[in-house]
């Protein structure tokens, strides 16, 4: 497909950006929605925000995601007004959800760990 | 389970779903046009970002539904579509199915029932059975796996192995609450019985230790729930009651748990009775203590940590010992060496037990896998025609398949859609199954040789039938589908769609083998039914050895009203003397124990005929009265029969025969005891004694010779043994030769009983004929059910063949003309079509003859007069089988020999 927008939709992404790395996505969401309650669109800016715009989140992707935590009972999802007034769907952490993320967290403070360790003994020879 | 709910919410998921990605959308676009984007660029970016909408939707779909389970669903909703749209070939496919899947569903029912199901008490899995291998030189009262009380009394002591041993003995009493008294299925137990199955009571207290001390002195009973609910309304205030066991009054201490029904499954006991009171349940059995009479089965539990092969290790010590402490004993002397040599080289068998104990299950448990495998073939031949149909209409179906291949569905989705047709037909097949189940059951049950009212089989579905139904269901819809959807698999895309329409070739080497495996398994059941007719039609024109037309037969107990002998032997002769004055009764008769029953009273005789020597097996035993062999037709063949003065005082039948008092005692013996036991010389004059130890006088003289009849049952022909009735030795089974009509021989009969005494019990009732068809119960069972699959399976592969031919016929049309045309006969055109049918038969006959030789032991037991490979059978089944087959291919064959081939030629 060609655009001859394109020029200036790039203007609008700055990149370069990581795509994001595989099965994090989902424990960024759960961390985001740790915090608050959120819609699919909220979630989406506060990826933008929070990772500095550094980590690439394809929003075709998000939506599958949360779906995807929902059926899995980490998520539960209410109507209610947004900030704009119209309807939208929240998210919000349930208490399974809870549990996961800590479990995530945990396993992913000890890969990143390990990864350092290999790197520093790299280093140190 | 959360993702099945989804597809009925699929509609608001989606809904949901829409309104979401509408609202991502509208806030992004507002954001971007806030930031100074052109509405229209807007949109076009977002769009991009989010990417196809329809591929997100469709990815947001997986994850509710995911991918298989959404095809799954969407197949089953084609399916049920496709189904109703042909309701013709639905109904056959279904109905096929249904009777397969029933007929197996029932067969399993009461297989379950009978063979399978464990007792319902704690941990069934630790009991045990106990068996005494080799010779008890006991008396013998019942069938199997028996042993003396005392023997149960020292297992218990056997605490390092078991946690506790029971035994028991079924019996029938007269039990009476005040009012008429009635004959009552009762059970025998040690105290130990509910404790060692862990039962527990409904009301009051079960038996106990202390129930079963000193002979006598424990005088009651414990109820099933059943009989206290149907006899006594489940009066709440029973326990304590006062009941009269054979006039002997006994108390009610306690009512049974209702799930526990005993441990037959065949013989459901009413009572438990303590083993202790066994002279007043039994009137005049007095050697419960006696170890050499045998009587009751011992069951025991496992202690958790003992296996059974440490039990019986552990046992044989304590075995061999109580075995040489019994040949020390007084009464051991009346027997000769060999027979303690027998009884010293006697093991203690153990066999676990977690199904209790049934005489039933011995005996019928053969005839019901035989079944069951028959069912399974039928089954399968169900299976077979349902693939054919789906062949035939895949075939229809092939230019809508291969359009959907060429469009892209994949080989495995498409035969995934073919399964699902086939298994969503096959569980409405298996609905239908159940439904019909129970009624085959009831019909199943009717055929079996027990007594309806004391056996615990039902006729219900239950969740394991249920289990069972759908397991098959789901196996027979794969079995069903697995071959249209291998015929799809294979399909080459482009010669189905470069096929002419009308001709297409869809899987016919497929359906020609499965037609060939149809005419296999059709011969397997057609010979099966050949060979159990034939059993059956045998055994009838065998019949017992008497003419039993206007013949009957009755029995009464009045033992069980706590008769003496002599106010016992003063009815018997009032009852003989109302017969033989009633106008239509020509003569009757009397014997000790009842013809074609299944059992018989049988000892070893020894017979002094010049040299002395003894019976190599037992003999079978009966007392009867003068004129028996009369009433009963059969011919003495030589010297004479009873008199009056023959009846002597003759001791009781579980003695050996005292030395007579005064005058000659006499015996009559039949035609096979001479031919085994005398070799052509005369056996009149020698005489005989009742067992084989050293000491027995042989002092009874062979006075007559007789036909064979039948005894235990029909089937066997057994050396026999006739003594006269005594005073002593009584009988109360009356054979009765009537005149007229058999309902008014039953009245004059009931009303001589009843002006003789209307309290004794009555404990059967039958004309001979009835009795004989009562003891062929299981061969008929084979050979009605036999036959009647044997006829579904010949019309299953029937429809099969004709199918496949008629589509042969079809598909070879242009090519009969152009033969037809080239100057082929008619005559040759049929042969053409008839070949192909003869293949297809022959084929199937080399299948089934290696299998029939296969399966012929798992029926050889139940055979009689012919052999599993009996040729007669074998060649006949075949030829019906044959003949209907070429019958059915020769429509089609016709129909390709009336082809005009000027139309065949022009049909391009």
């Amino acid at each position: 497909l060609w655009y001859p927008e394109r020029q200036k939709v790039e203007v609008l992404m700055p990149s370069p950006r990581f795509p994001i790395p595989q099965g994090t996505l989902d424990m960024l969401l759960l961390q985001i929605l740790s915090l608050e309650p959120a819609h699919g669109y909220g979630i989406a800016q506060r990826l933008e925000q929070i990772s500095k715009s550094v980590v690439q989140v394809n929003q075709g992707s998000l939506y599958p995601a949360l779906h995807r935590l929902e059926q899995r009972g980490w998520l539960k999802a209410d109507w209610k007004e947004s900030e704009t007034g119209r309807e939208a769907k929240f998210y919000s952490l349930t208490r399974s959800g809870q549990k996961q993320l800590r479990v995530e967290k945990d396993s992913w403070a000890r890969l990143t760990g390990a990864v350092r360790l290999i790197f520093d003994e790299g280093a140190a020879q | 389970m959360r993702r099945i709910l989804n597809w009925f919410r699929l509609g608001r998921l989606d809904g949901d779903l829409d309104r979401e990605l509408r609202y991502h959308i509208e806030r992004r676009v507002t954001d971007l046009i806030h930031s100074g984007l052109p509405e229209p660029e807007a949109r076009r970016h977002v769009a991009l970002e989010l990417g196809s909408e329809t591929q997100l939707r469709e990815e947001v779909r997986d994850i509710w539904l995911n991918r298989w389970l959404r095809d799954f669903l969407h197949d089953l909703r084609h399916s049920a579509r496709s189904i109703v749209r042909s309701p013709s070939l639905t109904a056959a496919a279904v109905l096929t199915l249904a009777l397969g899947i029933g007929a197996t569903t029932a067969l399993y029912s009461l297989i379950d029932q009978v063979v399978l199901r464990v007792l319902p008490v704690d941990h069934p899995e630790r009991l045990v059975l106990f068996n005494w291998n080799g010779e008890q030189l006991a008396e013998t009262f019942g069938s199997d796996h028996l042993m003396s009380y005392p023997i149960c009394r020292d297992l218990q002591q056997q605490t390092q192995f078991f946690d506790g041993v029971f035994c028991r003995a079924a019996t029938t009493v007269n039990f009476s609450t005040g009012r008429e008294p009635r004959l009552t299925a009762a059970e025998l137990v040690s105290g130990t019985y509910f404790s060692v199955l862990g039962v527990s009571p409904a009301l009051g207290r079960l038996l106990m230790i202390d129930d079963d001390q000193v002979p006598g002195s424990s005088p009651v009973v414990v109820l099933s729930y059943d009989f206290w609910q149907n006899q006594f309304g489940g009066a709440q205030d029973i326990v304590g009651r006062k009941v009269l066991v054979n006039q002997h009054p006994m108390t009610v201490v306690g009512v049974a748990a209702p799930t526990f029904h005993g441990i037959d499954v065949g013989e459901v006991p009413s009572v438990w009775i303590p083993a202790v009171m066994s002279a007043q349940a039994i009137p005049g059995f007095e050697t419960m203590l006696d170890r050499r009479t045998r009587w009751m089965q011992i069951l025991g539990r496992l202690k958790q940590n003992v296996s059974l092969a440490e039990a019986k290790t552990g046992l044989q010590p304590w075995f061999k010992a109580m075995l040489d402490e019994d040949t020390r004993r007084t009464d051991f002397s009346r027997f000769s060496g060999e027979q303690r040599r027998q009884f010293l080289a006697s093991t203690l068998d153990l066999s676990a037990a977690p199904e209790g104990h049934s005489a039933l299950r011995r005996n019928l448990s053969q005839p019901l896998w035989v079944l069951f495998v028959a069912t399974a073939v039928l089954l399968a031949l169900a299976c077979l025609n349902v693939a054919g149909l789906f062949l035939a209409r895949g075939s229809a179906r092939d230019r809508e398949i291969s359009t959907r291949l060429a469009l892209g569905a994949s080989r495995g989705r498409i035969g995934r859609q073919l399964l699902t047709d086939s298994l969503l037909l096959a569980f409405a097949g298996g609905l239908l199954g159940v439904v019909l189940a129970p009624i085959a059951v009831r019909a199943l049950i009717e055929f079996l040789p027990v007594d309806s009212a004391a056996n615990n089989l039902y006729a219900h579905v239950d969740t394991r039938l249920l289990l069972f139904a759908f397991l098959v269901s789901l196996l027979t819809g794969f079995l069903a589908g697995s071959a249209p959807a291998l015929q799809a698999d294979r399909k080459s895309l482009d010669s189905a769609l470069r096929e002419r329409g009308g001709t297409p070739s869809g899987g016919l080497a497929l359906r020609r083998a499965i037609v060939t495996a149809q005419i296999a398994f059709t011969l397997i059941l057609v010979i099966a039914a050949g060979l159990f007719v034939r059993t059956l039609s045998g055994l009838l024109v065998k019949g017992p050895g008497f003419d039993t037309s206007s013949l009957i037969s009755f029995g009464i107990k009045p033992a069980l009203n706590g008769y003496s002998g002599a106010e016992e032997s003063r009815l018997i002769r009032r009852i003989t003397e109302g017969l033989r004055d009633s106008s239509n009764i020509q003569t009757s008769a009397i014997a000790h124990d009842q013809l074609l029953l299944g059992g018989a009273w049988a000892n070893s005789l020894t017979i002094q005929a010049g040299e002395r020597y003894t019976t190599d097996r037992e003999v079978q035993m009966n007392a009867v009265s003068p004129g028996f062999f009369a009433t009963l037709g059969t011919r003495i063949v030589s010297g004479r029969d009873f008199n009056e003065h023959d009846a002597l005082d003759v001791a009781p039948v579980n003695q050996p025969l005292p030395v007579s008092k005064s005058g000659q005692r006499a015996v009559i013996v039949n035609q096979a005891f001479v031919k085994r036991y005398f070799a052509g010389r005369n056996p009149l004059g020698a005489s005989v004694a009742m067992g084989s130890a050293p000491d027995a006088t042989p002092d009874s003289e062979i006075v007559g010779v007789v036909e064979n009849i039948s005894y235990r049952n029909v089937r066997e022909q057994w050396e026999q043994a006739f003594f006269p009735l005594g005073t002593e030795m009584s009988g109360s089974n009356f054979y009765v030769r009537f005149r007229g009509t058999p309902e008014s021989a039953f009245r004059s009969i009931r009303t001589i009983l009843r002006n003789a005494d209307p309290t004794v019990p009555i404990s059967y009732f039958r004309t001979l004929d009835e009795q004989i068809d009562r003891s062929l119960n299981t061969e008929r069972m084979l050979a009605a059910l036999s036959s009647s699959f044997g006829t579904l399976a010949l019309l299953l592969s029937v429809v099969g063949l004709y199918g496949v031919m008629s589509f042969v016929v079809t598909q070879r049309t242009r090519e009969i003309g152009i033969r037809l045309a080239l100057g082929a006969t008619r005559l040759s055109t049929i042969w053409l079509v008839l070949r192909d049918a003869l293949m297809m038969i022959t084929g199937g006959t080399a299948i089934a003859l290696p299998c029939v030789w296969a399966l012929g032991r798992l029926v050889e037991s139940q055979l009689y007069d012919v052999k599993p490979t009996d040729p007669v059978t074998i060649l006949a089944a075949t030829l019906v089988l044959g003949l209907t087959a070429l019958g059915a291919a020769l429509i089609p064959a016709r129909r390709a020999s009336a082809v005009n081939p000027t139309e065949a030629l022009r049909f391009e």
